[in-house]
């Protein structure tokens, strides 16, 4: 009688739940990724006016450093920092590159690449979509654009290759690949790289 | 014996009664929950199996269809991997040491070559690692034949003077020092396809310890792990009263940026000069391909005793004797690459051990003299009681340690578990971004705790930042009051040092340290040695340093013997009456098996060497026995021309002076004394550094050429020239981050639990549903009705299949209801 009771009832409730549990956190982690982009932009927002760091809730261990705009797509806010807690919230700036903008009121050549990773599933989800020759931009904490173009994109195995920031200005999207993998963790990663264009050269449209 | 008992009846096969569907229903209703497991299992697995082949398809594709980026024009940036065309510095190194050994102390001049492979001139930035305990005390810039010869100016004004001298387009270099083992050195006006070579000069007193003089020079450095908040939140939380900023030279954080672009870490609270301290690092196999980055060595052993071994633990060297008992020793091959520690051990011939060594010379701007002692305790007889111990061991599995590093850790670890006592207590405390405790507090080294232990360990991994703090601080607080007195307490450092904030952790180690020993044990091809020794010695432990797995035993063994031997302690050493002294260490420490007593001194009043000098005592206490030794001042030979252990004075000094702002210096700056206090010593570093002509914090070396060499026309481009990855070490700065939140997974996980467990909650409804589906679908015999159906059934009937082609009548009579 146990066992019927067993296989009949509580087998079933069981996987039911866990399946409504996978269920519940992995729509978690999306509408906290939306979310957070919203409180986060709202924070850029004030930060653009206040020109102070702004954290976009009083807890937070990372604040937005940048706004990106990939091609045509709805602009992301920037964090700083890659640690998991900052690429749940949005594409976070690794902190061995740096800003484009921020060496430059020191009047001198230092410059990095900037990198800039996210998840693959939520918010880097439109890094697919990049091709050779379209544009990205990134906006500084002044709100000035700086407008970059897409040169290529590449598909890496971080077991075996670093990350390549070096002292030339260009700007770096990373994200896992494959795109539609079921299975986090990975070792592949997809690349993009984009060259910066200067002010003067872009065409408004 | 293999037939049964009871053989089975034969039965007629037409009285054989075959199973009917209800029958296997009855019969597999039990057992249907396995089925289901079984079938989802099947299913799940086919489905994760097809997904999968699909990924890996696309993934290769991609792979090699897009690697088209060299042609696109940013091969140089893209591939710092193993292909092709990856970063080309501009600037390559070549690097020559030539050391020459005369008493305590080496003299160390490296002469580090800049070729400029580009087509614009260039200012080469590189961070050059030295000895913790260097006196550097000279540089010169060499082109071809001429020398320009560095001065001593205070650490702003050279810094001006240079940035001057870049801006005219004179050939200028620079030599700052960031940390006391890590220096900035910069040469500006390379012209295309020059080469101008930076000789650096400095004093080294020798190690001694357990009979063995050892020399090490670092070749370059483990990336330094930077803590606290970045960028201009910095300034904002300074203001917070909670976290005080380090007390690191009181320096440029802001308008630094302009004249050191290269630094990779942006300065944060914690660490005001990141900057500096966090070179471009890379992997040495890329340089090694450029011929970039090599260094040869020769030393000169003249110390005038007869040497019974020499040998060099990461390098393969070569040594030739001459006359007076010296050595030559080079490289093997010429030269090695830079990427590990250079380490010289040489041991003297135990007929020749000397028991003290004492070494003076004359001043040469005044009469005093300097005075510098080696002298070995008398070895402790017979076997003394073991103290029960409490020994926190606390190992670094920051990311820094990734590679060997970690592997060498754990081995050392294990021995050093393996080496506990039942009456001993131990815990074990692990760190890299956050700190864990194998236990809340220490426990009995039983069998079962320890075992426990060594499971725990072999299960660490290396990823993560370095917040040492923390974990210090947990560690100096773990060893619990009640017991002070009984146990030895001790605290075992694990680590590579990779830290910027070296100065807030010896703080916390001066304040919480108690009745606890700290002792450090140095992993790596490339160590922060200033951490390792300083950390120590304001522990009031001891230091060693592992670099390569096969050390573990023996460097292990070193410790074990430190940590379980008794102590020289009440160490004094008196000198004759009249005689005015100034030495250092001030304070003589405590000694462990095999160190020896050390003493750098300026002596004034009275000269050495004469008749009437009278004697030098030195006194202490080993395992409860006092003990003497006097050594005899009046026949020491004063060497009148050297002006090497006024140096090592000097730089003793600066250290002690160093030292006792760090012990004041979070008060600096609260009360006005304190501030007057922190200026008057760093006033007091400034005047040593300038008299004596040596690098310190406040001072730094500068040489500039009269005339200049690049027209104002031309541009200058700074380039950093990077560091080697340590031997052994991953670039952990530059690894990918994760990035998939896994959110497919999850949704397809659940997909299949909702279904399997829907599946199995509305089972009864479904198998009708099937059943019914299959009815339909399959001819029943028993309802034929159509010749077709009849011979269907027939065919697919379970006897037919069974013993293959059977009479119809035969299926007529047996099965009922096939006839109407």
């Amino acid at each position: 009688m146990n066992r019927t009771w067993l296989s009949k009832r509580l087998l079933p409730l069981l996987l039911i739940a866990a399946g409504v549990w996978q269920l519940a956190s992995a729509s978690w982690i999306l509408v906290k990724a939306e979310l957070s982009q919203y409180l986060i932009s709202r924070a850029w927002e004030r930060q653009l006016h206040a020109g102070e760091i702004q954290k976009p809730w009083p807890w937070a261990d990372t604040w937005p450093v940048a706004r990106l705009k990939l091609d045509q797509q709805k602009p992301l806010v920037v964090l700083q920092g890659i640690t998991g807690e900052a690429l749940a919230f949005g594409p976070g700036l690794h902190e061995a590159s740096a800003l484009p903008f921020a060496q430059e009121h020191a009047g001198n050549t230092s410059v990095r690449t900037t990198v800039i990773a996210a998840h693959r599933d939520t918010h880097f989800r439109g890094l697919e979509k990049l091709q050779a020759g379209m544009g990205v931009q990134l906006q500084a904490r002044d709100g000035r654009w700086q407008h970059y173009r897409v040169l290529g994109t590449k598909v890496v195995d971080s077991t075996r290759e670093t990350l390549p920031i070096s002292d030339r200005p260009g700007l770096l999207l990373v994200t896992c690949y494959p795109f539609g993998s079921l299975e986090a963790g990975g070792p592949l990663r997809y690349l993009v790289y984009a060259e910066p264009v200067p002010d003067a050269a872009v065409i408004q449209l | 014996m293999n037939r049964p008992l009871f053989p089975s009846p034969r039965i007629e096969r037409d009285l054989l009664i075959l199973p009917t569907s209800e029958y296997y229903r009855r019969r597999y209703r039990k057992s249907r929950v396995g089925s289901w497991l079984l079938f989802t299992v099947t299913t799940l697995a086919v489905l994760l199996a097809a997904v999968g082949a699909r990924a890996e398809d696309a993934s290769q594709a991609l792979a090699y269809e897009q690697v088209a980026l060299e042609d696109a024009g940013s091969g140089d940036l893209l591939l710092v991997g193993r292909e092709a065309g990856a970063f080309e510095p501009a600037l390559h190194l070549s690097t020559a040491v030539d050391m020459r050994v005369r008493g305590l102390v080496a003299e160390v001049q490296i002469a580090q070559t800049f070729t400029n492979t580009s087509n614009h001139w260039r200012e080469a930035v590189y961070v050059l690692p030295l000895p913790e305990n260097a006196a550097v005390r000279g540089m010169e810039i060499v082109i071809g034949e001429r020398r320009i010869v560095g001065k001593v100016r205070e650490r702003e004004e050279a810094k001006k003077v240079y940035t001057e001298a870049r801006a005219a387009g004179k050939r200028a270099a620079l030599l700052e020092q960031q940390r006391p083992n890590m220096f900035t050195s910069r040469v500006a006006n390379i012209a295309p396809g020059e080469k101008i070579a930076v000789e650096v000069r400095y004093l080294q007193t020798l190690k001694f310890d357990r009979d063995q003089f050892s020399l090490r020079l670092p070749s370059t450095l483990t990336p330094r792990y930077i803590p606290g908040v970045q960028g201009e939140l910095s300034q904002e939380s300074a203001q917070e009263p909670v976290q005080e900023p380090v007390q690191e030279p009181v320096q440029e954080p802001v308008q630094e940026l302009a004249l050191n672009p290269h630094g990779w870490s942006l300065p944060t609270d914690q660490v005001p000069d990141a900057q500096h301290i966090t070179p471009f690092m890379m992997p040495m196999a890329e340089l090694a391909s450029r011929g970039s980055h090599q260094m040869s060595i020769h030393v000169d052993l003249g110390m005038g005793l007869p040497l019974a071994d020499i040998y060099s633990p990461y390098h393969e060297v070569d040594f030739r004797r001459q006359d007076g008992n010296r050595y030559q020793v080079q490289l093997k091959g010429g030269s090695a690459p830079m990427d590990r520690d250079f380490v010289l051990h040489w041991r003297p011939q135990m007929s020749s051990m000397p028991s003290a060594a004492l070494f003076a010379e004359q001043s040469q701007g005044d009469s005093a003299q300097y005075l510098q002692l080696l002298l070995l305790p008398p070895r402790e007889s017979g076997a003394t009681r073991r103290l029960p111990r409490e020994v926190v061991y606390v190992v670094d599995t920051s990311g820094s340690m990734g590679g060997n590093s970690i592997r060498q850790a754990k081995e050392s670890l294990l021995l050093a578990l393996s080496r506990l006592d039942a009456q001993d207590r131990f815990n074990i405390i692990e760190f890299n971004s956050h700190h864990r405790s194998f236990y809340p507090r220490p426990v009995t080294a039983s069998q079962e705790n320890i075992h426990r232990a060594r499971d725990w360990v072999e299960s660490l991994s290396a990823t993560g930042g370095t917040e040492m703090a923390p974990a210090l601080k947990e560690a100096l607080s773990q060893q619990l009051d009640e017991q002070a007195g009984e146990l030895v307490r001790q605290v075992v450092f694990i680590t590579d040092g990779a830290v910027g904030n070296e100065r807030a952790l010896f703080e916390i180690i001066q304040q919480r340290l108690g009745q606890v020993r700290l002792f450090t044990v140095g992993i790596g091809s490339a160590p922060n040695s200033h951490f390792m020794t300083k950390a120590a010695q304001i522990g009031r432990g001891s230091a060693v340093h592992i670099g390569d797995l096969g050390e573990v035993q023996v460097q292990m063994g070193r410790l074990f013997e430190k940590l379980e031997n008794p102590l020289v302690t009440d160490l004094r050493v008196d000198f004759p009456r009249g005689i005015k002294l100034e030495g250092y260490p001030k304070q003589l420490p405590d000694l462990y098996l095999g160190e020896p007593v050390r003493l750098v001194a300026r002596i004034e009043g009275q000269p050495l060497g004469v008749p009437s000098s009278g004697e030098l005592v030195v006194s202490g206490r080993l395992a409860g026995k006092r003990f003497s030794r006097s050594i005899s001042l009046s026949q020491l030979a004063v060497d009148q021309q050297g002006d090497e252990i006024g140096s090592v004075w000097a730089r003793a000094k600066i250290a002690a002076l160093r030292d006792m702002q760090r012990q004041r210096g979070p008060l600096a700056g609260t009360t006005g004394e304190g501030e007057r206090v922190e200026g008057s010593l760093k006033q007091q570093i400034l005047t040593l550094a300038l008299r004596y002509q040596l690098a310190s914090p406040y001072t730094s070396f500068v040489a500039v050429e009269e005339a200049p060499v690049r027209s104002q026309v031309e541009t200058l481009k700074s380039s950093s020239v990077p560091n080697a990855v340590a031997s052994g070490q991953n670039l952990q700065r530059f690894t990918y981050p994760s990035t998939a939140a896994g959110v497919y997974g999850q949704f397809f996980t659940a997909l299949l639990l909702l279904l399997c467990g829907w599946g199995l909650r509305a089972r009864a409804a479904i198998v009708r549903s099937v059943r019914a589906l299959l009815y339909g679908l399959v001819p029943d015999v028993r309802r034929c009705q159509t010749r077709l159906e009849h011979f269907l059934a027939r065919r697919l009937s379970p006897a037919t299949i069974k013993s293959g082609e059977l009479p119809p009548h035969v299926i007529g009579t047996r099965i009922p209801g096939v006839q109407k």
